[in-house]
């Protein structure tokens, strides 16, 4: 063929698959997979915090008269202005009790319960201006430097960080895990994770069309900010009312627009002529720029008509200022109003200063445009689309945080200074600042999840989270979460679902069933959250790129040519939109802009959109140009080698082989799912799906999260499957750190012999599941036998588990600290003495060592008390003889359905100097019948049974499974994946190898089955079995091989619980609920039916008051009413009715005798009256005689 | 009742005798019997094992229970084990672990001083009797030629890093692998039923060469052969034959079905027993006979006790049901 050697060559040059693969590994290891957090958190210490002290307004103080009788004010014109400028941050530091300060490293942080965080320092100057005697100005200034303003909680791992690039010698030295990535903050001692909150994006024009019937049948919406402004977003609406049927018989469609502050809507013409454009042309020009447009024209028409009472611009701005929030005030006052709105908070993104009216009069044309577009037939825009979510992560929460708590500092500084001035007093700037207002304020949010300020509207909870340390995939999955702050209630299905935009940035697998479901979603492997840049660099280049601002140009051209927005700002027009959007990008390539810039060309808009801001999703792609990859093989080839240091990540991305693209871009690219694909596109361009791609994915399989990427085969699963594993996933026992033998975590779970899987996935290889995994490779038969795995329960092999099968290490860790009451009374730890202390537990006390705490190796269990400390008793002077106690028992008890052993004792002090005691207590959890296990793909079960070797099938080698899971299982679930899991577990143990279950990937089970079948085995995985009773065959052969499965932390030994009799409740005298409490069990409301259908009438009242809380009282057979009862003396009295005889016992819930007694209280009078059921009774007796 | 006996007088011929392994035919018996001798190899057979351990020093990094279980797992030299006392059963001792009848003292006392991780294996474990310790599996296969005997390494038990000590008594019992997978004897007791194998020649000669090809690499094992002189299917390994039936589908699959036919001789079995080293793999089968035996003698004498039952009416009936 012609060209087919030329061909060739270039063939050889083109990347395969498994080169994508040294393309991952370069981006995980330059990355990590916590970089968003890192790079937020960075981006909050290094810019954000400097940037909110500048924009902070200097604080100006004029002394203000103070009645002050005695002393005459000699105050002259003296005005002091403070202004804070440069932040300095140091390493995180902690101060003892003693006055001492030193480096704080994250593992004392955790065992002493300290906040790991950083003091935060600024330069203050001072000025004080005084008008001397001749009225002239004379200034001093004063420079403090470095004051202490409050700690900031420092992310681990950051820049800021003391671990931060440190090697992993160096990081095991420091008791440090070395595969734990950071990006978490511990306060108190907790590790604490700021979870990605989602929200719509600002500034952007949304059209939506409206249910009919409805008021309104277009509504285009605005929530405008300015950047770093840190007010709730100004919202701006624009509708079109529906046309109006029975009313009036007018046109009717009429627009109108809401105003922030302003009650009613206003039509839309008024807000122009308010802004100051009149004429009609002027109007249509700014809405809808081509005349010949007579659809758009015709729809405006109603709109023109319904304004035209209003020709100039006073009469418009009274229009609107009438419709504000201010009554009765002059005419002057309403224009003076209305223009300030327009001026401040209409669409305040646009420009916040004066003269912004022409840029606010073109915007809000263009709302008006879009709204009309869609009006005419066009689509409207989709409100789950990605590309119109932003995430806040930690930079920007704690950005708002540190905001609001700046502010709040300045304006106690203001104040506390007005003060000294006022009084004539020095001011002094030390005392002035308050650095608890940032230390309390930043530790608060992060320690609650409340963020906000305490106590005020507008928190939202749950944005911290305490780091989930279950296993290593459930902490690394717990880092990369994000949250939607929808309502859970909202049965709306719509933003749950999965959307198409969320292809490589969200795990289409992990998110929680139930409420939060689909609200809760993690992040993708690749994806990565950007950080925001200044526009600046990029107006400058628009400006360079003659781009036209809307002074220089007529409406007219508009039709004609691309208009540019910048972060949702129209900033001008353009010409020759093809040739900026290629130098723009071809820019971006070469990192001369930066690389997370969106850029955005909507032809059919005629739109170009570049953004700049934070938030926004993206994820790397490979450039493809030509149908051809501009990586080449011989850049992988460097990039494995690793010859210079440079070829990273970071290299390929500068050298333009790799870009970043966003959401919103990706809807204007070509992507081609696999390097096959170009190269199948370029060889035959007749069967090509496209012969435009402009990018390629790096690997398919990426789309996954953490817990989605552990599963083995996903593409071979029913969906769901796949989503419960991604949730069991994290419940799995393993190694979750590998430094927990330093750690003192209030549980954790250590699997005794965790196992890599023999079966794997190529992204495992990045969240380290080899060297922290979380299971064990059993040999499971799918199979019936004896009947003791039904209904998803499993038979155990019992010798398997005797030669340590799922063994795990289970630790709680107690905590107690000698707590201060005053300066005089303080807590004490010690071995309390029957004699002198009262209070004491039932449980024993044998078990303390002199200094009052259970040493290492002591076995303990049920109540023993391991912590011993006494609270001293006040003294009361005036008692003649001394008291018999003197101490108030205060220990703590093991939990009293635990046992174990004394791990290790950890005493120490704690921030405040006060001694502090944390006790860990370790227990070893051999598998039995109820613990609960699961597979890899959403197949849970408990064990039903165990069985000892003998007693389990064996085949003809020998080999005896450890785990028989019914057949019943796979069906209906249709878990292929696990099927294939295990004969490619099989030909993997075999030849001794690791098998590969990436999804994507053009393994098929023919292949594994070939490769079966040349290991000597049945080629699908079967096996002829013996009955282990018997020593018969099984006529069944069995399907038999390893898979990997987890062990679940719910075990029956957590969970057993039964009660005869027991603790009740002060209140009810009921029983007590939950199995912690050694509470009853609920006999309900279904029950109770059951009951009642039955006609077990006495069963039924023996279970709900008999056994729950039967009482007696005594009522008086006039009033009906409690009477009193003294049963020693004998003696009855109702003292209201002056009655003494007639009284009788009643048996009542004791819950009913505290509703009446409520309702007494409330002036109520509950009445039994017993003597008509006497009356009753007896009348039966009569007739039956 | 008539006198029929089903006595039957079972053989046994040893194909291969190794001290962990053993294969034997068994002929002329039941499957019953067989499994019986199966179920005791792996269950009943008693063994040495470390029961019980008295730490007196624990710096490592692995905590006492685990210890105890890895300890627990070594596999001890059990000649003794057939004539030792159960320590349950032992009246001439205190439990304490020093007692002749039933129990073995092991002590194990190892501190890393130096720079370099170390080993502490079975090796290390001091027995005070010198018939009974650890099982050396590699210096056994070094004897044999196996292995390269400088690097003999015993049974792993922890690792220490410098400063860390591990100090402990251990007491060896006897049990069984009823109770705790730890006392028995065997790695893998199987047995195969002998497969025969007919090969219906005329129906075979119908396939050209590349069926028999194809139709012989059907089965997973090397049952067949294809003779490359003569092209003819022969049995090379009937007891590579795993009754996967592999073959029938493929004679079915290619419209010849009864190509072949395999039954199994329900009567004469194929015994590959595997030890772990506590016992020999043919010590191991001789007590498991010994075994088998005196739970038969157990039987017996519930029967002679027959009359005896009677006084619980009815119930002696039920009471005897129970066996052993």
């Amino acid at each position: 063929m012609f060209g087919g050697d030329e061909e060739y060559d270039e063939e050889e040059e083109e990347i395969t698959q498994e080169d994508a693969w040294a393309v991952i590994s370069a981006y995980f290891e330059e990355k990590g997979l916590v970089r968003q957090q890192l790079d937020s958190f960075d981006e909050f210490i290094q810019n954000t915090m400097q940037e909110i002290v500048d924009e902070s307004s200097d604080i100006e103080i004029r002394p203000e008269s103070q009645h002050n009788p005695g002393r005459n004010a000699e105050i002259g014109d003296v005005t002091y202005k403070i202004n804070f400028g440069q932040i300095y941050l140091s390493k995180p530091m902690m101060t003892e009790a003693d006055g001492e300060t030193a480096t704080l490293w994250p593992k004392a942080a955790r065992l002493r319960n300290l906040t790991y965080s950083a003091p935060l320092y600024v330069d203050v100057t001072k000025f004080v201006t005084r008008k001397t005697e001749d009225g002239e100005e004379e200034t001093e200034q004063e420079d403090l430097s470095k004051v202490y303003i409050g700690k900031v909680p420092i992310m681990l791992r950051s820049r800021y960080c003391t671990l931060f690039e440190n090697s992993d010698k160096d990081l095991t030295e420091l008791g440090e895990c070395p595969y734990d990535q950071g990006g978490y903050f511990i306060i108190n001692g907790s590790e604490k994770v700021l979870i990605a909150q989602e929200k719509m994006s600002t500034n952007h024009v949304y059209v939506f069309k409206k249910r009919q019937p409805n008021k309104y049948c277009y509504v285009a919406e605005v929530r405008s900010m300015a950047e770093s402004q840190n007010r709730p977003p100004s919202g701006m609406f624009v509708r079109m009312l529906s046309r109006a049927g029975a009313k009036g018989g007018s046109s009717g469609q009429y627009i109108r627009a809401t105003l922030p502050y302003i009650r009613t809507e206003i039509p839309i013409i008024v807000v122009f002529r308010a802004l100051g454009f009149v004429a009609d042309k002027d109007i249509l020009e700014h809405i809808c720029y081509d005349f010949s447009d007579t659809a758009m024209m015709e729809l405006l028409r109603p709109s023109l008509e319904e304004a035209f009472v209003i020709q100039n611009q006073q009469v418009a701005l009274d229009y609107i200022g009438k419709r504000g929030s201010t009554v009765g005030v002059t005419r002057e006052k309403r224009i003076k109003y209305a223009k300030e709105i327009l001026q401040k908070e209409m669409l305040p993104h646009v420009g916040v200063g004066e003269f912004c009216e022409t840029k606010k009069a073109y915007f809000f044309g263009y709302i008006i445009h879009r709204l009309l577009l869609c009006a005419i037939g066009g689509a409207e825009d989709d409100r789950d689309h990605y590309g119109n979510k932003r995430l806040d992560l930690a930079g920007p929460l704690l950005g708002g945080l540190f905001r609001m708590l700046f502010r709040k500092l300045t304006k106690d500084v203001r104040g506390y200074l007005q003060k000294c001035v006022d009084n004539g007093k020095e001011i002094n700037l030390a005392y002035a600042v308050k650095a608890k207002t940032i230390t309390s304020g930043l530790k608060y949010s992060l320690a609650t999840g409340n963020w906000g300020q305490a106590n005020t509207a507008g928190v939202r909870a749950g944005v911290s989270q305490v780091l989930n340390r279950l296993t290593y995939a459930s902490t690394l999955s717990h880092l990369r979460r994000l949250n939607s702050p929808i309502g859970r209630e909202g049965k709306l299905a719509k933003p749950r679902q999965l959307h198409n935009s969320h292809w490589g940035m969200m795990c289409p697998a992990e998110t929680p069933e139930g409420q939060a479901c689909g609200l809760v979603k993690n992040l993708a492997l690749m994806a990565y959250i950007t950080v925001g840049s200044a526009a600046n660099p990029i107006l400058e280049f628009l400006e360079e790129w003659s781009t036209e601002n809307f002074e220089e140009i007529s409406p007219a051209v508009i039709p004609n040519s691309t208009k540019i927005f910048v972060n949702g700002l129209w900033v001008g027009i353009h010409r020759n939109p093809e040739l900026l959007v290629r130098t723009l990008r071809q820019l971006r390539r070469q990192v001369d802009v930066n690389t997370e810039v969106g850029v955005v060309r909507d032809i059919r808009l005629k739109e170009l959109r570049l953004y700049t801001d934070y938030g926004r999703c993206s994820r790397p792609l490979f450039i493809v140009e030509k149908q051809r990859l501009l990586i080449k093989k011989q850049d992988v080839r460097a990039l494995q080698m690793k010859e210079t240091s440079e070829n990273g990540w970071y290299d390929l991305v500068s050298k333009g082989f790799i870009e970043y693209v966003d959401t919103e871009e990706e809807e204007t690219t070509m992507i081609s799912m696999t390097i096959a694909d170009l190269v199948n596109a370029r060889n035959n361009p007749d069967e090509a799906y496209s012969d435009t791609y402009t990018h390629c994915e790096i690997h398919p399989s990426m789309i996954l999260g953490v817990c989605g990427s552990i599963i083995p085969f996903p593409d071979h699963n029913q969906s769901p499957r796949n989503t419960y594993q991604s949730a069991m996933g994290k419940q799995a026992m393993g190694i979750y750190v590998t430094n927990y033998q330093l750690r003192m975590d209030t549980l954790a779970y250590v699997l005794y012999y965790p196992q890599k899987p023999l079966v794997t996935t190529r992204a495992m290889e990045h969240l380290h599941f080899r060297q922290l995994p979380a299971g064990i490779n059993a040999i499971v038969a799918i199979a019936c036998y004896s009947g003791y795995n039904q209904e998803d329960s499993v038979i155990m092999n019992q010798s398997s588990i005797d030669r340590g099968f799922f063994r795990s290490i289970f630790y709680r860790s107690y905590r107690d600290e000698e707590k201060k009451q005053g300066t005089l009374i303080k807590e004490e730890f010690e071995r309390p003495n029957r004699e002198n202390t009262t209070g004491m537990r039932h449980g024993s006390y044998d078990k303390l060592d002199d200094d009052g705490l259970a040493p290492p190796g002591t076995r303990v269990s049920g109540e023993d008390v391991i912590i011993g400390k006494t609270t001293p008793l006040p003294q009361d002077d005036n008692a003649s003889q001394a008291q018999r106690y003197t101490k108030r028992d205060q220990s703590t008890c093991l939990r009293h359905s635990e046992s174990g052993m004394i791990d290790q004792v950890l005493l120490t002090t704690n921030a405040d100097g006060l001694r502090f005691v944390k006790i860990r207590v370790r227990s070893i959890r051999i598998p039995q019948i109820g613990d609960k296990f699961s597979s890899r793909h959403g197949q849970k079960g408990t064990v039903g049974m165990t069985y000892t070797q003998e007693d389990m099938p064996w085949t003809q080698e020998g080999i005896t499974p450890d785990i028989i899971v019914n057949p019943h299982a796979i069906p209906s679930r249709m878990t292929i994946g696990q099927l294939i899991e295990c004969i490619m577990g099989k030909v993997a143990a075999h030849m001794g190898k690791e098998g590969d279950a990436t999804p994507f990937t053009d393994v098929t089970v023919d292949n594994i089955s070939k490769a079966l079948h040349k290991c000597g085995y049945q080629m699908r995985g079967f096996e002829v079995m013996y009955n282990g009773h018997t020593g018969r065959r099984l006529t069944a052969h069995i399907f038999l091989g390893p898979t990997y499965y987890q062990r679940l932390k719910h075990m029956v030994d957590d969970k057993i619980h039964s009660r005869g009799r027991g603790p009740v409740q002060i209140l009810t005298r009921q029983p007590a609920e939950g199995r912690s409490r050694d509470g009853g069990l609920r006999f309900g409301e279904m029950e109770r039916d059951c009951m009642i259908a039955h006609g077990a009438a006495h069963f039924l009242k023996e279970r709900l008051f008999d056994q729950s809380d039967a009482y007696r009282v005594h009522v008086c057979e006039h009033c009906g009413l409690i009477a009193i009862a003294n049963l020693k003396k004998n003696t009855y009295e109702c003292r209201g009715c002056k009655n003494n005889t007639d009284i009788v016992q009643v048996h009542i819930p004791y819950a009913c005798k505290l509703l009446f007694q409520e309702l007494m209280s409330m002036a109520i009078a509950p009445r039994m009256f017993t003597k008509e059921l006497k009356m009753r009774s007896e009348h039966a007796k009569k007739a039956a005689a | 009742m008539d006198n029929v006996s089903y006595q039957r007088f079972p053989t046994v011929r040893i194909r291969d005798m190794k001290d962990d392994v053993l294969k034997f035919e068994l002929r002329d018996t039941d499957a019953s019997i067989a499994n019986a001798l199966r179920r005791i190899m792996i269950a009943e057979v008693p063994t040495l094992a470390i029961d019980l351990v008295e730490i007196e020093t624990n710096s490592s990094v692995l905590n006492d229970e685990f210890l105890a279980h890895r300890l627990g797992l070594i596999p001890i030299i059990s000649d003794r084990a057939m004539e030792m006392r159960l320590s349950r059963d032992c009246d001439a001792c205190d439990g304490d672990g020093r007692c002749e009848y039933c129990s073995i003292e092991f002590h194990l006392s190892v501190k890393c001083t130096g720079d370099q991780t170390l080993d502490v294996t079975s090796f290390d474990l001091q027995s005070s009797d010198p018939t009974v310790v650890p099982v050396d599996c590699a210096g056994r296969a070094a004897d044999l030629g196996g292995f390269d005997s400088s690097e003999q390494r015993g049974i792993l038990i922890v690792k220490l890093r410098k400063g860390q000590e591990l100090k402990l008594r251990a007491i060896a019992r006897k049990g069984i692998g009823k109770d705790h997978a730890k006392w028995s004897p065997a790695a893998t007791v199987t047995f195969q039923y002998e497969p025969d194998i007919h090969i219906n020649e005329a129906l075979m000669e119908t396939l050209s060469l590349e069926e028999k090809q194809e139709w012989v690499e059907s089965s997973p094992t090397k049952v067949f052969e294809l003779d490359p002189a003569t092209q003819q299917v022969v049995v090379v390994d009937p007891e590579a034959y795993t009754y996967d039936e592999e073959v029938l589908k493929k004679a079915e699959a290619m419209g010849k079905p009864g190509l072949v036919e395999i039954y199994s001789k329900e009567d004469s079995f194929i015994f590959t027993v595997e030890s772990t080293g506590a016992v020999k793999a043919s010590q191991m089968f001789l007590n498991a006979i010994e075994i088998l035996k005196s739970k038969l003698d157990a039987v017996r004498l519930s029967f002679d006790t027959e009359e005896a039952d009677d006084q619980f009416g009815e119930l002696g009936a039920h009471m005897r049901g129970g066996g052993i």
